[in-house]
């Protein structure tokens, strides 16, 4: 439900997916100089490998002793090495052996690999147990004394010695392979999939096998840098390629014994090995970044805005605040960075607090609700920034503050607590530890002060037997014991302001109600003042005194929780109202068509006109502004309507 | 109603074996001695907490997870007795919608693909009818012709849903198990997937076992409700009477926790919520012995912790396992008894 997650229009992007972003492919990876070098250079290896016969200026193979350990010239463009051969030409073909041997063990490492650990994750059982201790029996064998062992039995050549190597691959990738079909095994399409009836070879092949392959094309580009360089180091000692084909390998052991008489032998294989396992690990780490999730690669896809989207809203009538304001917001705007152009996510938004009070923030996700609780925060995610307006909170005006003064602001004088009790909690510390940490970052406690403020913390926010419970971890305590610990947090410093945003929409019903009902208490015993974002008008409707309804990063109405939710004024307002089920059966619910706009695509107008019941032509021509708590140009005829039933009619 | 129902449960109870420590293990009885009947073209709501056992009860219908006891009927069949292989015939006619539209969706299969899986797996056609048939799928659940070539998350939420029951309709099923189908949706969201749930129930005349936490919803869109409390059924009847005149102090207390956008009426379930004993919802490991409820039960009694009550008739149509039902009923909404220090502190002892 965060807000946040709408700023970058990577997934929930465009208005009916008209401007759809272009899809991930892996050729897009190539406008980036740190993959396009080594994907270049592997590319003149592997033309190099395959046109060997044709590109090479020389016979590889024929000595030619009276040309024997030349130096580089127009005819032997890099020398010759002991017999008289050109180095170019041996180059080349070494290339062929190279790929040949990295290939061969990365084919025969992946196809075994990853068709055990496909069974091995998805069987499960005695299939598993029996991989994974063989896996662990192969991965404790060093791969060069397996090679060693299988040319002894199968006798020599690179292709037993790369098949040894092949088998130590496919442990790496039978264990990558299976620790992601054990997590894509618990994802609900996978259970969609046994529920379709399909195959089981299926549901391997076509549902799991794509969403492992990303993991698996990293760690085969890095094995095959790592086969080329044992396929070396085989062919250095003899036991690799053999005199019908060229390696570096072999190539490096002549140039060891006459680097006196020619010391530019040694660096020509040198380079072509070091230069090519570079690129193999270079592409590696670039396709991890791509195609793993987490990885570098989550830019931002540019959307140009069309001109002219950032419409200006029209000034909106700033009515006095009263006395007892604490929470002051007066035209805030945020503007962010969106591809090429800038998008308004909140536009001159106006909202106060009193002392005391809960004011309920509503609307859908994508509206600009945890939008105004960052800016307030001044925790505005990366691109974005205060255009305009000013927050106030009790008298300290907070835009325009330098970060150090904002910290002190957070904690101490505004509590936070968020919709996910558990990413709010380390898991890996106690509840005392987090507390204390909490308590003493804001004041100057000693740790055994701290621990008895813990205590006490617990108590307020009412766990039981909180001395005890100081000693457990979050996972210990259940969904809604955890919201209150992290309330009990927010709550260290004794702030005059809470921000709690969705905090009851991960809960169960019977949880949710004894959270909004702790709320309603601390509110009374602490005078506290609560800024409640919500998509749920229910919970408005418990726990708030007055409600803004925010609309497209705008505030479209405000007012009592009474009146706005008995007789909601803007069209907005009785459509969210509308769509709850509230209990009657057969009668349609009502829906709001479409769905929230995308920041760089508000409409023009009124912004809610495309999706509103009532719109006129006249809802499209300018920006509305807020009059008397309501954005709306029709308001005041649709309250002399009795019902939006009746309206809906007389348009039809 | 002479015809026999579609779906017919009959004392299901799912246990699930826990590791505990290096050795040990543990019994968890998820679901215990459930019954219920699904009409043909009819709903039938499933309400608890998390922890209640709904979601296995689903999955035990689906057979992802198996019965320990009792018996699965769809259509006649004994479900509980297909063994390890589900005949197709089954899986075609029983299908799934979860709560998650990402995670149920493949990443990395655009719709039309998953869709035309489904297809090919049930009623293979040439490829030229397929793609009409899923355009027409994909037209039945409101999303444009062109989204069929999406992935996943190009899609919002309540359209990934409406993949999810595009997918499940591919097969042309008789059953669909709804799990939570619009728990992590938008109210506006919400309330079209479920007018379009409500409307292809009447074009296809297709039954639903909807599961979700919130009883408004249920009764929305059901028929029959059935209200689970660690595992069990303490209350099963007409939607109507469930949702207007709960007889359990159970669903009364799910009752006056469901929030409602309406001030008055929220002021009055706000009202009884507040009288209500403040306990977690005990651990399904260990439920507490006699009527599982009693530890949060305002009309709790000491022989409630003895006796475990068994679901009977409350009038209306209504079973609802409780030694005091009349007591209940005799509670006006918004003003809940107040237990005697005698009963709190046997209950204590309990808990203790």
């Amino acid at each position: 439900m965060s807000d946040v997650a709408t700023l970058p229009p990577v997934h929930s992007a465009a208005p009916d997916d008209n401007a759809r972003l272009p899809r991930k492919s892996p050729w897009r990876l190539l406008s980036r100089p740190f993959a396009l070098l080594p994907a270049s250079f592997l590319l003149l290896v592997l033309v190099c490998a395959v046109g060997a016969p044709w590109i090479a200026p020389h016979d590889p193979f024929t000595p030619a002793i009276r040309h024997r350990l030349e130096a580089p010239g127009a005819t032997y463009w890099l020398g010759t090495d002991d017999l008289g051969r050109d180095m170019l030409s041996r180059l080349i073909f070494g290339a062929r052996t190279a790929l040949l041997a990295s290939f061969e063990s990365v084919g025969i490492g992946l196809a075994a690999g990853v068709s055990l650990g496909l069974l091995a994750g998805y069987v499960g059982g005695w299939l598993d147990r029996v991989a994974m201790r063989l896996a662990d029996v192969m991965q404790s064998i060093p791969a060069v004394l397996l090679a060693l062992a299988l040319i002894g039995v199968l006798g020599k050549g690179l292709g037993n010695a790369m098949l040894a190597v092949g088998l130590i691959f496919a442990v790496s990738f039978l264990r990558i392979t299976r620790a992601v079909v054990l997590a894509e095994r618990e994802q609900l399409y996978v259970d969609a999939a046994r529920v379709l009836g399909l195959r089981p070879a299926a549901i391997m092949l076509r549902q799991i096998l794509p969403n492992v392959s990303g993991p698996l094309i990293v760690q085969a580009s890095i094995s095959l840098g790592t086969a080329l360089l044992i396929e070396a180091m085989l062919s250095f000692l003899g036991v690799g390629a053999d005199s019908t084909q060229v390696s570096w390998g072999s190539m490096l052991e002549t140039a060891r014994q006459f680097q006196s008489e020619q010391p530019l032998l040694p660096v020509v294989p040198g380079l072509a090995i070091t230069l090519t396992v570079l690129s193999f690990n270079l592409l590696g780490d670039t396709l991890r970044d791509a195609l793993l999730p987490g990885g570098a690669s989550q830019t931002r896809t540019a959307v140009r805005l069309p001109a002219g989207t950032a419409a200006t809203a029209a000034a909106d009538a700033d009515a006095p605040t009263p006395a007892d304001t604490l929470l002051e917001l007066r035209q805030l705007s945020v503007r962010a960075a969106v591809g090429g152009g800038e998008a308004e996510l909140l536009s001159q938004v106006s909202l106060h607090l009193r002392r005391g009070e809960v004011l309920g923030l509503v609307g859908e996700s994508g509206c600009g609700k945890s939008m105004t609780a960052n800016a307030i925060l001044g925790l505005l995610p990366r691109g974005a920034q205060i255009a305009g307006g000013s927050v106030r909170l009790g008298g300290t005006e907070l835009v325009g503050l330098p970060e150090e003064a904002l910290r002190h602001i957070r904690g101490r004088r505004i509590g936070m607590v968020f919709q996910d009790p558990n990413a709010a909690l380390s898991p890996v510390h106690t509840i005392g530890t987090q507390l204390c940490d909490i308590v003493r970052a804001h004041s100057k406690l000693n740790h055994a002060q701290a621990l008895a403020r813990a205590v006490e913390l617990l108590d307020l926010v009412g766990v039981p037997d909180p001395a005890r419970r100081l000693q457990d971890y979050p996972h210990q305590f259940s969904g809604g014991m955890a919201q209150r610990v992290v309330i009990a947090g927010a709550l260290a410093c004794e702030p005059e302001l809470l921000i709690a945003d969705e905090p009851t929409t991960a809960l169960d019903v019977t949880i949710q109600a004894q959270v909004l009902d702790l709320l309603a208490d601390l509110r009374q015993r602490l005078g506290m003042s609560v800024l409640l974002i919500t998509h749920d008008l229910g919970v408005v409707a418990d726990l708030c005194d007055r409600v803004a309804v925010m609309y497209a990063g705008q505030i479209v109405e405000t007012g009592s929780v009474q009146e706005t939710l008995t007789a909601p004024r803007h069209p907005y307002t009785a459509a969210l109202l509308d769509a709850m089920p509230r209990g009657r059966a057969d009668a349609r619910l009502s829906t709001i068509a479409g769905r929230v706009p995308p920041a760089w695509a508000w409409p023009h107008g009124c912004r809610f006109h495309p999706r509103c019941a009532h719109a006129v032509a006249a809802c499209a021509q300018q920006p509305v502004a807020l009059e008397d708590g309501v954005r709306c140009i029709r308001a005041d005829e649709l309250r002399n309507a009795r019902t939006p039933i009746d309206i809906r009619e007389v348009a039809a | 109603m002479t015809e026999k129902p579609l779906l017919s449960v009959d004392r299901l109870s799912v246990d699930f074996k826990l590791k505990s420590g290096l050795f040990g293990s543990r019994t968890l009885s998820a679901v215990r001695d459930v019954s219920f009947d699904i009409e043909r073209g009819k709903t039938f709501g499933l309400v608890g907490e998390s922890g209640s056992g709904k979601s296995t009860i689903g999955r035990a219908v689906l057979r992802l997870v198996q019965a320990s006891a009792g018996r699965i009927e769809f259509d006649g069949h004994d479900v509980t007795a297909f063994g390890r292989a589900t005949p197709l015939a089954f899986r075609r006619d029983v299908q799934v919608v979860f709560q998650d539209p990402m995670s149920s969706l493949n990443p990395r299969q655009t719709v039309g693909t998953t869709l035309g899986q489904a297809i090919d797996r049930h009623r293979p056609m040439p490829a030229q009818r397929r793609e009409k048939e899923i355009a027409k799928l994909v037209d039945s659940v409101g999303l444009a012709a062109y989204q069929a070539q999406r992935l996943p998350h190009e899609l919002s939420g309540g359209q990934r849903q409406r993949v999810a029951i595009a997918r499940a309709l591919a097969v042309q099923p008789r059953l669909i198990v709804c799990d939570e189908p619009v728990s992590a949706l938008d109210v506006s969201t919400q309330a079209q997937v479920i007018n379009l749930l409500v409307d292809l129930q009447r074009e296809f005349g297709l039954s639903y076992l909807f599961i979700a936490h919130n009883l408004d919803v249920v009764r929305h869109v059901s028929h029959r409700i059935g209200v689970l409390y660690l595992g069990r059924l303490v209350e099963v009847g007409p939607a109507e009477q469930v949702h207007e005149a709960p007889r359990h102090p159970y669903t009364r207390m799910l009752m006056a926790s469901t929030l409602v956008a309406d001030p008055q009426v929220q002021a009055l379930r706000t009202q009884e919520r507040r009288q209500q004993i403040r306990a977690e919802l005990p651990s399904p490991l260990a439920p507490p012995p006699g009527c599982a409820f009693h530890t949060r039960c305002a009309w709790a009694e000491a022989r409630c912790r003895g006796e475990m009550p068994q679901l009977a008739a409350a009038g209306g149509g209504v079973e609802a396992g409780c030694l005091r039902l009349s007591a209940v009923a005799a509670t006006p909404q918004g003003q809940l008894p107040v237990r005697g220090d005698a009963v709190v502190r046997q209950i204590e002892e309990v808990n203790a």
